[in-house]
């Protein structure tokens, strides 16, 4: 398992502090078109997901890519999660992950 | 000026009465006693004299010549002993009411003045006490010819009925001194209090066994802080309850003080004021700054979680969600409505905030609509109680009241963390709303815990809740042949045994029947982090662990005799995760001790509100 890149859980908020880095998020699909998905993140904000998705998307969709604004990730995996997603709970796991709990990990 | 001494003191005094508090003067002082230093004094209540030794605790009376030949004092404390044949009166304790004074009336010594002043106070007698009705402080009385000073201590007042339309008789009409609620006992004597009225209740009726009556009671909060509740009864409703207004000032005094009823005060005194009807409450027009309107103790949202239930506390937040009014049948077969909210503070916790029968109608409505068009008010709580049926949440009483969008410093603080990104940081439920299993005092445990602790041990079993994994599940005898007849609404479900051929029989109900019902005896093992345990299931929960019945997995395994089906289906069961509801105790199996565990409910995981729970234990985890 290759562990030398992990990708840092964000919301909209953390995705801030992370321009250029490896990272993941569940995103709630608001729109799809010409290569860019917009989403809903766990934190009520808005992200921008560039890429295509490779199958069609559900309700809920785990990126893991690059960020590459404040605002925005370039897509290398697509995950669909489903139509029920607790965005709550993700978002309290971002929020450990990347508070208190941050060096169990990165 | 002349002053009133007690009527006939001296004469109560050696009668035995030892509580009247007289006024009386001092004649003479002379200093005896050849090793101590002694005081005796020579008592007059104007009529009579009679000689008293003062406690040698009060000698720096004497000595500070706050007492002498002519001073008029009060006797506080004091006793009557009879000593050789006469009589010694003893002061303990004394209040110089007037230092020096000329002699009062002509007094004589006590054998000489005759029978006529001889007849003692009846203590009980409390008819018709002669005090002005409806006392208006600040007025003197100056046709009386009677000097007022403020006593320090007043006696409870009671007049001999033989002095009753005739002779002076001493009326204080002094303004009793405005002391702080605080310092209110029922041993004060006269006392007034200026306070506001933060609260006032309800008119209720009632019936007991002494017939009907009514009641209305109403909270006080003077300058100093200290609040108090006041009530009254009956006639005294009726003075007092339309003059009674919230949020304005009253000077108050003549009631009685008795303990707080705690079931239904929740102020910070252990009195309570009663009023009566001779009572006064004077309405004090100009604004008095100096008493707030409304007295707060507001605790942030996260300690409410650590608050005992029913503890009644306040609480300040923003209301972040209303549920509509729902009608809620209580236990006396009332029905009352009930609405649900939720209040966030800075303090990264929510609560639930449940509001009872006109307060949804009145407040839960207005935040409704606020909350509707958009807008998240402040809303404070005073005096909600504390409920732990699922995490802790606060409900409505009575004497709660709710205040939207106050005017309180909290509230504009409140407002403005939550303007500033407050309305968007993460905030935990202490309330659960999810509630797995929804059941009342559910105990989170282990499976090493049940070893570790001894659960089980002792006389009354212990009711758990475990998440853990089924591991393996015993397949021979896991179900038993069971009685299907019924005993009232109910299965007998006794083992029956093989009769003659294929019959069954049941002991039971003594009958014989071809078909008999199949039902789980299920022994599994079951395993989380901790460890491992042996469970035993029966019928409801052997269904739902293996998900489909006894009968059908009985007839697979030794009618139709396909293990390969049977082995299918038990090992598509192992390995799934439960949320499980387990009751431990231990039972004498032969002669050996055993602790037994069945399983009560096995619930699903529900994902989403274990990892609540989870989240909940890591907060407190890292506290």
């Amino acid at each position: 398992m290759d562990t030398s890149n992990p990708a840092v859980f964000v919301n909209a908020e953390l995705l801030r502090l992370y321009v250029g880095r490896r990272v993941r998020a569940v995103i709630q699909v608001l729109q799809s078109d010409g290569g860019v998905v917009m989403g809903k993140s766990t934190d009520e904000n808005q992200i921008v997901v560039k890429g295509s998705p490779p199958a069609p998307l559900s309700k809920f969709v785990e990126i893991v890519g690059i960020a590459d604004s404040e605002k925005s990730i370039r897509a290398e995996v697509w995950s669909n999660f489903g139509d029920s997603f607790d965005t709550y709970t993700y978002n309290q796991l971002c929020q450990l992950a990347n508070g208190e709990f941050k060096h169990l990990f990165l | 000026m002349p002053v009133n001494l007690t009527p006939n003191a001296i004469a109560a005094i050696e009668s035995g009465d030892v509580n009247a508090k007289p006024l009386v003067q001092v004649l003479d002082i002379k200093l005896i006693g050849s090793t101590q230093e002694r005081y005796r004094l020579l008592l007059s209540d104007s009529v009579s004299t009679q000689h008293a030794m003062l406690a040698t605790q009060l000698n720096d009376r004497v000595k500070s010549g706050r007492v002498t030949k002519g001073s008029v004092v009060q006797l506080i404390d004091y006793i009557c002993s009879p000593v050789q044949n006469r009589k010694i009166i003893v002061v303990l304790n004394m209040e110089t009411i007037i230092p020096d004074c000329e002699i009062i009336g002509n007094p004589k010594s006590l054998a000489e003045s005759g029978s006529a002043a001889q007849t003692p106070f009846p203590n009980k007698n409390l008819e018709h006490p002669t005090r002005a009705g409806g006392n208006h402080f600040g007025a003197q009385n100056p046709g009386k010819n009677v000097q007022s000073f403020p006593p320090t201590v007043q006696p409870p007042y009671q007049p001999p009925p033989n002095y009753r339309n005739h002779g002076p008789i001493l009326k204080n009409d002094a303004p009793a001194r405005i002391i702080p609620i605080a310092a209110l006992n029922p041993y004060q004597g006269r006392w007034a209090i200026k306070a506001r009225v933060t609260a006032k209740g309800d008119l209720r009726r009632y019936n007991n066994a002494r017939g009907d009556g009514k009641v209305f009671s109403f909270d006080l909060l003077d300058s100093d802080g200290g609040e108090i509740r006041v009530t009254c009864f009956n006639a005294v409703v009726d003075r007092f309850y339309d003059a009674i207004e919230v949020s304005k000032v009253y000077l108050i005094s003549k009631g009685s003080l008795k303990p707080a009823q705690k079931n239904y005060n929740h102020l910070k005194n252990e009195w309570e004021i009663f009023l009566e009807t001779s009572s006064t409450v004077e309405l004090c027009p100009e604004e008095d700054d100096s008493i707030p309107k409304q007295q707060f103790s507001f605790r942030p949202i996260s300690e409410i979680e650590s608050a005992d239930n029913n503890s009644i506390l306040d609480i300040i937040g923003v209301v972040i969600s209303v549920n509509p009014s729902v009608p809620i049948l209580r236990k006396n077969g009332m029905e009352t409505q009930r609405r649900i909210l939720n209040l966030k503070d800075g303090s990264g916790r929510s609560v639930e905030l449940t509001l009872w029968g006109e307060f949804c109608n009145r407040e839960g409505q207005k935040l409704e609509e606020m909350i509707n068009s958009g807008s998240f008010p402040v809303l404070a709580v005073k005096s909600g109680k504390v409920n732990d049926f699922s995490g802790k949440s606060i409900g409505t009483i009575s004497s709660t009241q709710l205040f939207i969008n106050p005017d309180l410093p909290e509230a504009s603080g409140l407002r403005n963390w939550f303007d500033r990104g407050g309305k968007n940081a993460a905030s935990v439920s202490i309330s659960r709303e999810i509630m797995p299993g929804g059941s009342k005092n559910e105990i989170r445990k282990t499976v090493s815990q049940i070893k570790d602790e001894g659960l089980g041990r002792s006389d009354k079993p212990d009711w758990i809740t475990v998440k853990a994994t089924i591991s393996f599940i015993k397949t021979d005898n896991f179900c038993y042949t069971a009685c299907p007849l019924m005993i009232g609404d109910r299965q007998c479900n006794k083992k029956v045994t093989k009769s003659r051929n294929t019959r069954w029989l049941c002991d039971r109900c003594n009958q014989e029947f071809e078909e008999c019902d199949y039902r789980y005896l299920l022994q599994a093992q079951i395993q989380d982090h901790s460890g491992l345990t042996w469970v035993t299931a029966f019928q409801e929960t052997g269904e739902e662990i293996l998900g489909c019945s006894a009968k059908e997995l009985y007839l697979l395994k030794y009618e139709e005799q396909d293990d390969e089906k049977f082995g299918g289906i038990i090992r598509s069961r192992l390995f799934s995760q439960y949320l499980f509801r387990l009751k431990i105790k231990e039972e004498l199996y032969g002669d050996e001790q055993r602790v037994k565990i069945t399983v009560v409910k096995a619930d699903s995981v529900s994902y989403s509100s274990e990892s609540r729970y989870t989240l909940d234990l890591i907060s407190k985890f890292t506290k």
